[in-house]
């Protein structure tokens, strides 16, 4: 499947990839270019530059969706019925909206508000974006309304922490036992109330001695209290878990011609392969294009007796040229026949990122030139 | 060889930035010159795909330190044996350890605890900067290959959060002492290293106001990496449009360092530029290079 067939069919496209290497200005192209299609887009975004921000009108940090001006897109590709909506995750609201949806009652609610691991949690703490992440892409895809939702995952050392908070959160709720463990003979209904773990009391003081006595009643503290709320988040992951495995859902790998971020981009791969997970392909990023057959002709025959102004020009091919071959040197690394590798060039950084945008958009559905 | 007076030493920095800018590339610069010096240097990475000592043509081994031939060791601090260390630290016996850690019901909560991992890592750093060998520290230097910028405020953050969160006991005590290194001016700096384009140049901004105005964290110096040659004069070429094309791209690309340049000296703070180089690898000549290039 070539990149504008995935842009015209995919449900669920997830953009992942190291730091720095245009993950979200790329899940911002694909969405407008599906949109430019005719096809209603919603794409999520975490914590997107400033610039790309402003050009999608997201400069209200209200980490709701909402539909990027038609009159601002028609200007640069969208004239058609189709819709680009766009929507910056914002993990203390969608923490809060969690707490205020599945608390049992106001009062619950209330306490988990003013929990302060709660509040550590919610807008602090890494690792916190990946479980919202989580959530919001869940409630965006199982609310439907979307004929494609492109996801841009968060910013993590690993890119894989986006994978496994969802496992991770499934294993600290199904050990059902910190509850056990803290109050042995408290919450819970009797019968199905397990004997404490044997050594509890010495277990109990030594994980004190490491963290200090209140640690883990405040953590514990928090999850029964967070307990409702983390049942939804449970059910999120494990409903985003089946999800990533159905049709129509693509990892899109982005990466630059840097060769550390082509190893993290190929790391990713294998990783995506152990855990059975679809991959459409790879998009390198800031390719530098060959020269142009007239540009190489003229460095060709480029004579010794230049002035300095032609020596000058010959000095820019010449690390042009350098910089391409390195670049398609790194092309070449990530094809293979069973999944897509396709190269966008350097665009020029003064115009303006809606333009860009529309222009990546436009080479991705093969309607601008190619690289 | 006599000391930069650029950068003034600091026992303790770190180095952050945007994704993909260089920031284990500065790392290693900052090595090689305090190894230059005489100093004892470690380098830590954290749980990453390790940088460092490849650039040194060394492959490490999982978390084990490496010693470089050049005079800086380098270890790839994992949280998992960052926990047993400080455990084992605290603990002193390991079979107290294994009933604690290996515990599924701890071990799931403490995976839970989103931060834990960068706080045992950070920690383990920490314990390095406190190592010592017959009364004396082990290490005149440490410098940490930080995260990049989306996740490194909530990393530099953490001591004191969690110190906040709780209100008693070691982890309260550490964390402080933790917070008090980090913000101490004497003895931690933090260099931030950009890239000169308009996306990077906009987060190092951001960055630099919220690590010195939001958190007070003692700043360093400011690399602008990747600086490409600058675009020779080409006037009276009369140039066919597929050369125009290219020559434009370049010079649109200058004027972004010239842009990046003038936001970024604006800052105060000692900005110290590193060429784009035209290689696929850096090899340690590269490094070399580039380290006179700046007087390092």
């Amino acid at each position: 499947m070539n990149l504008a067939e995935l842009i015209a069919s995919a449900r669920l496209i997830i953009t992942a990839g190291s730091g720095g290497v245009g993950k979200t200005t790329t899940a911002a192209a694909l969405g407008l270019a599906a949109a430019g299609l005719g096809r209603r887009v919603a794409v999520l975004t975490i914590d997107p530059a400033k610039r790309l921000a402003q050009a999608l009108g997201l400069d209200a940090l209200t980490g709701h969706m909402r539909r990027v001006d038609p009159v601002t897109l028609s200007g640069v590709a969208l004239a058609g019925p189709g819709e680009l909506w766009a929507q910056m995750l914002d993990i203390k609201v969608t923490a809060d909206g969690m707490v205020d949806r599945f608390a049992p009652s106001p009062e619950v609610a209330q306490a988990i508000l003013s929990n302060r691991a709660y509040a550590a949690f919610s807008t602090s703490l890494a690792g916190s974006q990946e479980y919202m992440a989580v959530e919001a892409v869940w409630r965006l895809i199982s609310e439907g309304g979307f004929d494609l939702v492109v996801l841009d995952t968060p910013p993590a050392a690993h890119a894989l922490d986006f994978l496994d908070a969802p496992a991770r959160l499934l294993d600290a709720l199904d050990s059902k036992g910190i509850q056990r463990l803290i109050y042995p003979g408290g919450q819970g209904m009797a019968a199905e109330r397990p004997k404490p773990p044997r050594g509890r009391g010495l277990l109990l003081r030594s994980f004190n001695k490491l963290t200090g006595g209140a640690f883990i009643s405040e953590l514990s503290d928090f999850l029964s209290l967070f307990g409702c709320i983390l049942n939804a988040l449970q059910e999120s992951s494990r409903g985003l878990q089946g999800l990533l495995r159905q049709p129509g859902v693509y990892f899109t790998l982005v990466t630059t011609p840097a060769q550390t971020q082509i190893a993290e981009a190929l790391a990713f791969e294998r990783e995506l392969s152990r855990r059975g997970l679809p991959l459409w392909g790879f998009l390198c990023n800031r390719v530098h294009p060959p020269l142009p057959p007239e540009a190489a002709a003229w460095l060709e025959a480029s004579p010794g007796r230049l002035d300095e102004a032609g020596r000058a020009l010959t000095a820019l091919l010449r690390f042009h040229q350098a910089r391409a071959a390195l670049d398609a040197q790194a092309l070449a690394r990530l094809s293979r026949a069973a999944v897509e590798a396709r190269g966008l060039p350097l665009l020029s950084a003064e115009t303006d990122e809606l333009t860009r945008l529309a222009q990546l958009g436009a080479l991705m559905t093969g309607r601008g030139g190619d690289t | 060889m006599e000391s930069s007076a650029i950068l003034p030493p600091r026992r303790f920095t770190l180095v952050t930035g945007k994704g993909g800018v260089g920031k284990s590339t500065v790392a290693a610069l900052l090595a090689l010159s305090a190894a230059d010096q005489g100093q004892r240097v470690l380098v830590c990475e954290l749980n990453t795909q390790p940088q460092i000592a490849p650039l040194f043509g060394v492959q490490p081994r999982g978390g084990e330190r490496v010693d470089l031939p050049v005079g800086v060791s380098v270890i790839n601090i994992e949280p998992r044996a960052a926990m047993e260390e400080y455990a084992l630290m605290k603990l002193r016996f390991r079979a107290l350890y294994r009933l604690v850690f290996d515990n599924p019901i701890i071990r799931s909560m403490v995976r839970f605890v989103p931060g834990m991992d960068d706080l045992l890592m950070l920690g383990k750093a920490f314990n390095h900067e406190r190592e010592e060998i017959n009364g004396a520290p082990r290490w005149d230097q440490i410098i940490i290959d930080a995260p990049a910028t989306g996740h490194s405020l909530s990393f530099f953050r953490l001591p004191k959060i969690i110190h906040e969160i709780v209100p008693t006991g070691n982890l309260h005590a550490e964390t402080a002492l933790m917070w008090g290194l980090l913000t101490d001016p004497a003895r931690c700096a933090i260099h931030l290293v950009a890239a000169p384009e308009a996306l990077p140049v906009e987060e190092t901004l951001e960055l630099h106001r919220r690590l010195r105005d939001e958190l007070g964290l003692p700043l360093g110096a400011l690399f602008m990496n990747l600086v490409p040659p600058p675009l020779p004069a080409l006037e009276g070429l009369d140039l066919c449009p597929a050369l125009r094309e290219i020559v434009a791209l370049h010079a649109a690309r200058a004027e972004a360092v010239t842009e990046a340049r003038r936001r970024l000296s604006a800052l105060g703070m000692p900005l110290l530029e590193l060429p784009l180089l035209n290689a696929a690898r850096l090899t340690v000549d590269d490094l070399q290079a580039l380290r006179r290039g700046v007087s390092l």
